[in-house]
């Protein structure tokens, strides 16, 4: 009786550790895409349905959870932009006009189908509760819900391959579950240390025949002071490269 | 097996094409030392002419110009930078042509030219010229202390900076008070530093005070008493939702001084306190319309009734021109820039509507913008279309039209409409 009882308990105190840890996974799956401190180069380029490109360079910088700033290298328009986010808070500095603006996380600083979100993207853990785990094909399927109203999605759906525990896919939607754009996730690379997708497509069938596509580089670990990441500091990211 | 090897030689070419669609070289991000960029833009124009309006008659009273003027104004924006270490020196001349019935002159201005050394990341100092830009108002700025008015028209453009010393101490904090930010500064003015400050031999002082509280952007301004009264101001900014931005500027002029011409001509002096306010949105909505709206109100401005003196001041000067070709009057009113300047009055709103990319027309974005002079009535309207397709090219064609019955602000301008196509290109 006493061997079956503690087998019992056994059983019992066992089932949780098997038992899918929605968020845990989550978190995984944000420190498998970048450090939680980090550097890095990306290149946006929107594509026009006949093709026509334009191409971004930007400098970023992020710290802990919710602290991420980017500095336009490239084209001469754009460049000395800087947007820093904290928590749900957006700046923008244009050096012409000399002042850190107050932007919102639904426009883009650079048209197409990227917004400031998800140029300034944060863990989504920060930002979002896992509603449900399903087991999709040989996938993870997390159904997110954003924390609170101030996140530029209400809703994102994660296809992230169980191995690796790295998405390949995320949908983003409205409340009513409207898809506003899908993420593809292509190209791993190791970044010395880490291996992610270096690659990132979007697509959106609010702008039918539009692409948006991010591409990584030179990401690595780095830790930053607070300060970096405050209105003041704006103006002087590029010294940090 | 021959086919199996050219389809095995197809996919691995067909592999490399979709691998080289996008890439990334390196060398795109390497940093220099040197950084020299900037941009030239030309700015050709086709004005209507108001013949009685009371700014022509001031500005054209002795030379036929034409209904229907032309005018060009061409700039050379230059930016130039050395950085090693923890110090930056920074340079910005502009280079500005212009060709109207009045003037036709090149003019070079140092923008900005300055010395920073930021020894870690809580603290600089900085030396030379800059273009403070405190406030947190898109058109106006009541709190902006030590920088010269910007254009409500074109609140954007860069401006001119004064020469001056200052400092920065920033620290992070964790809780609902995220940042602190310290911004000392003195500005010495005399007839050859900082003349457009004012000319007496002075050091004007002031500072900012910033806060990052309860995610709210605060600043606490002041301008001590120096070549100018002194002046305390306040704004803040803040998100209320991912669209929706408020913000708000609160300043109080100790003993501000305006120069009011009187009914009968004679010219004095008014001093007292004066509070000047702003409040604004911003807006985007679900179909990425921007609105941004803003109401000023402009306590050192001028009252309907000294608006009025001044237009019948000028009309008497127009009649005495005409009568006796006696121009002494409206060259001294000519001479006082006070009643022509931006916002002269008291009450203001500001709105600016722009749709990003409208029918899927990619980096194309329409917007109007009015000015409205609530005091009088008169306002102004400008619908504009810029286009930024061509990498580093930006299209602008502005329209401006003046609307106001004789004696209101806008109604007395000079130019009825104005059409100007901007065309920038950035190197």
């Amino acid at each position: 009786m006493k061997l079956l009882t503690t087998l019992m308990l056994a059983v019992l105190y066992s089932l949780p550790a098997f038992a899918l840890d929605g968020q845990q996974l989550l978190k995984q799956i944000d420190r498998n895409m970048n450090p939680e401190s980090y550097e890095s180069y990306r290149k946006l380029i929107n594509i026009e349905p006949d093709g026509t490109r334009k191409e971004f360079t930007l400098y970023t910088v992020k710290k802990g959870a919710d602290k991420v700033a980017s500095l336009f290298l490239a084209p001469a328009s754009d460049k000395g932009r800087t947007t820093l986010r904290l928590g749900d808070n957006m700046w923008l500095l244009i050096p012409n006009v000399g002042k850190p603006v107050r932007i919102t996380s639904l426009q883009s600083v650079v048209g197409g189908v990227f917004n400031n979100a998800d140029i300034l993207q944060l863990d989504y853990d920060a930002e979002y509760r896992v509603e449900k785990v399903e087991d999709k094909d040989g996938d993870y399927l997390l159904h997110l819900k954003a924390r609170n109203r101030t996140v530029a999605y209400d809703r994102v759906r994660i296809w992230a391959d169980k191995g690796k525990k790295m998405p390949h896919k995320i949908e983003c939607l409205t409340e009513a579950g409207m898809l506003i754009k899908t993420l593809y996730f292509k190209d791993h690379k190791n970044f010395g240390g880490f291996s992610r997708p270096a690659t990132v497509e979007t697509d959106s069938p609010l702008y039918k025949g539009y692409k948006s596509v991010m591409l990584y580089a030179k990401m690595k670990k780095r830790s930053f002071k607070d300060e970096v990441f405050t209105l003041n500091g704006m103006a002087t990211i590029d010294s940090l490269r | 097996m021959q086919a199996i090897l050219v389809i095995l030689l197809l996919l691995t070419v067909a592999g490399q094409a979709c691998a080289e669609e996008f890439t990334f070289d390196e060398s795109e991000i390497e940093k220099k030392f040197w950084y020299l960029g900037g941009y030239a833009e030309a700015r050709p124009g086709l004005n209507l002419l108001d013949q009685d309006a009371a700014q022509t008659r001031l500005r054209y009273y002795n030379r036929h110009v034409d209904d229907l003027p032309v005018d060009f104004n061409g700039k050379l924006l230059l930016e130039g930078s050395l950085e090693k270490g923890w110090a930056k020196l920074f340079v910005q001349p502009s280079l500005d042509y212009t060709n109207t019935r009045l003037n036709n002159y090149l003019k070079l201005s140092w923008y900005e030219a300055w010395l920073q050394a930021k020894p870690n990341d809580h603290f600089r100092v900085l030396t030379g010229k800059k273009s403070l830009r405190w406030g947190k108002g898109y058109a106006w700025n009541p709190v902006a202390f030590f920088d010269r008015p910007k254009n409500p028209d074109d609140p954007e453009l860069s401006l001119e900076g004064y020469w001056l010393a200052t400092a920065e101490y920033i620290h992070s904090l964790d809780g609902p008070l995220k940042t602190v930010a310290f911004t000392p500064l003195i500005l010495p003015q005399n007839h050859d530093l900082n003349s457009d400050f004012g000319t007496d031999d002075q050091v004007n002082w002031g500072g900012k005070l910033y806060l990052l509280l309860y995610d709210t952007d605060i600043d606490l301004i002041m301008r001590g008493k120096g070549g100018r009264e002194a002046a305390y101001g306040l704004d803040f900014s803040r998100n209320l939702t991912t669209n929706f931005e408020l913000h708000g500027e609160l300043a109080w002029l100790v003993n501000a001084k305006r120069q009011v011409i009187g009914s009968s001509g004679q010219r004095s002096t008014l001093s007292g306190d004066a509070l000047s306010w702003l409040v604004g949105l911003r807006y985007l909505t679900e179909q990425d319309t921007t609105w941004i709206v803003e109401y000023y109100r402009n306590g050192a401005g001028y009252t309907k009734n000294e608006m009025d003196s001044y237009y019948q001041q000028v009309e008497q000067g127009w009649t005495a021109w005409q009568t006796s070709a006696n121009p002494t009057k409206l060259q001294q009113l000519g001479q006082n820039q006070s009643y022509s300047r931006a916002a002269a009055m008291r009450d203001y709103l500001y709105a600016r509507v722009s749709q990003k990319e409208p029918f899927d027309v990619l980096y194309f974005t329409p917007a109007i913008t009015t000015i409205v002079n609530l005091q009088d009535q008169s306002l102004s309207l400008a619908p504009e279309l810029v286009y930024t397709g061509i990498t580093n090219l930006e299209l602008r064609l502005k329209g401006t039209a003046t609307i106001g019955t004789r004696d209101t602000e806008y109604g007395e301008k000079q130019n009825d409409a104005r059409i100007e196509l901007r065309v920038r290109y950035y190197f």
